[in-house]
């Protein structure tokens, strides 16, 4: 099951390990992403301390990581191909995988249906 | 403030563009993809709202002369019929604003800059002399603009095999569907294509007729976005941009645009520019790396500043990410690498020549 950030981050969690992405909405709202920059395995991230920096032809924008934990793997195939995040944001365009250090933070994001509430209202 | 909106903005909405503001008018950023936009316009062709371009006409018996005054290029260089592109100078030689000028039988049509309609229109005001009559027709016109190689087949098909045979840079004013239309060869892409003025409460029939016979043709509406790509693709300058009222014809590259065997305000300062050489002048860059640099991103060699960013995209057509800079006149060889500094970081890009693609206008004969 999917749980959502303020920040328009996805979380799918499976074994303590997070799958982070950003939301078909906050890809829309950005427009066609040219560039992407992730920080390396390994990295140890608060919440909301800066994921990376992601870039449409419109815009740059800052990722903010939805949750503590260790950078475990780094979907390297969006340096080449940056419109996957556009075309398949819940899928092909998963950004990083981390592992939870404090499983606790997972209660602090929304479920899809509180996160649905939340972009009606941005969008209006 | 409310946005304005062009007598297209319903067709915008109906067709799921994404409205931004932009200089004041609530227009397309694109309609889902601007890169998508940008690559159909080189492949086939596009459909843009131009209308928030202003349409200022001068008029009477000193009209000719009167802008021959105004402004650097040399209007006899061509007839009625014919457009040419050409500048308003400030009077120490800055550019006021950049326009294209259409040579009509009874006047002379200028199209400027939205952004700058009504600051040109009071330079012309405060300049005006007898016998000339200025008439501000913005507000009742709207331009559609065609963009690609295979707009002349569109173009053929609701206006006629005449019209879409017209030659680059030439015009024709004519009654089509029992309405006015001013039709030109001429566009902002570097691709073929066709400019369609009309009135405005006519712009939501031409752009559907556009839309329904472009269908074949591989026609779709395009945003600011994509045409924003397109011209930097293309090499051409933006206002606020690439020139602004600090910049002079020549650092900009506009130098071809000034006829120094005539007389225009702020000539002296031109010719004195010109001779005393350039301190800097605009280039175009490829970035080594995945970047995007923007306008007002500093170009370095080593530590030190060596220029600026006008422009920045990436490039579908190229598959780059490209753009414009003004650099100190000794580091503006092609080819030359420097940095841009993107954020915090140090990014390596080459000095490159523009336009980044062919220009594929029906004729590359411009005066």
């Amino acid at each position: 099951m999917l749980k959502f950030s303020k920040s328009h981050e996805w979380v799918k969690e499976d074994a303590a390990i997070a799958t982070i992405g950003i939301t078909d909405y906050a890809q829309k709202q950005l427009g066609d992403i040219v560039f992407i920059e992730l920080p390396q395995p390994g990295a140890k991230l608060q919440k909301s301390e800066q994921l990376g920096t992601i870039e449409s032809t419109k815009t740059a924008s800052e990722l903010y990581v939805p949750l503590s934990g260790e950078i475990v793997e780094v979907n390297s195939d969006l340096v080449d191909n940056p419109q996957w995040i556009n075309e398949s944001p819940y899928d092909k365009g998963w950004l990083v995988k981390l592992k939870i250090t404090n499983h606790s933070e997972l209660n602090s994001l929304m479920d899809e249906s509180t996160y649905r509430e939340l972009i009606a209202k941005e969008s209006h | 403030m409310e946005s304005r909106k062009t007598p297209l903005y319903q067709k915008h909405l109906q067709n799921k563009g994404r409205i931004i503001d932009f200089a004041g008018w609530a227009l397309p950023l694109d309609y889902g993809s601007m890169l998508k936009e940008a690559k159909q316009v080189r492949l086939n062709c596009g459909l843009f709202d131009a209308s928030h371009m202003g349409e200022i006409e001068i008029k009477g018996k000193g009209a000719f002369k009167f802008l021959q005054k105004l402004t650097p290029n040399d209007i006899s260089l061509i007839a009625p019929g014919q457009m040419q592109y050409n500048l308003f100078l400030n009077t120490s030689g800055g550019i006021i604003d950049d326009f294209m000028c259409y040579y009509c039988d009874e006047s002379l049509l200028c199209v400027v800059n939205s952004s700058n309609k009504d600051k040109v229109v009071s330079w012309l005001r405060d300049n005006k002399e007898q016998g000339v009559e200025l008439i501000d027709k913005s507000e009742e016109t709207a331009l559609i603009s065609i963009q690609g190689p295979s707009s002349s087949r569109v173009i053929a098909r609701v206006f006629g095999e005449k019209i879409a045979s017209l030659d680059y840079m030439f015009f024709t004013k004519k009654e089509i569907d029992h309405r006015q239309v001013l039709i030109s060869r001429s566009g902002y892409t570097g691709e073929d294509g066709f400019e369609i003025y009309i009135e405005s409460k006519d712009a939501p029939y031409f752009w559907d007729r556009l839309i329904q016979e472009g269908e074949g043709f591989g026609l779709i509406s395009c945003g600011l976005g994509s045409r924003d790509i397109l011209r930097i693709e293309a090499g051409y300058p933006l206002y606020g941009h690439e020139i602004n009222e600090e910049t002079n014809p020549y650092e900009a590259s506009l130098g071809w645009a000034v006829k120094s065997n005539k007389d225009f305000i702020a000539k002296e300062e031109i010719v004195g520019i010109k001779n005393k050489g350039l301190k800097k002048i605009r280039v175009g860059f490829i970035m080594d790396e995945k970047a995007l640099a923007r306008q007002g991103y500093g170009l370095y060699l080593g530590r030190n500043k060596i220029g600026e960013v006008c422009s920045g995209t990436f490039s579908p057509n190229l598959n780059k990410f490209i753009g414009m800079a003004y650099v100190l006149s000794e580091y503006a060889a092609t080819g030359k690498t420097i940095e841009i500094q993107i954020r915090k970081k140090f990014y390596k890009a080459k000095i490159a020549k523009y336009p980044f693609v062919k220009i594929n206008t029906k004729s590359k004969k411009e005066v």
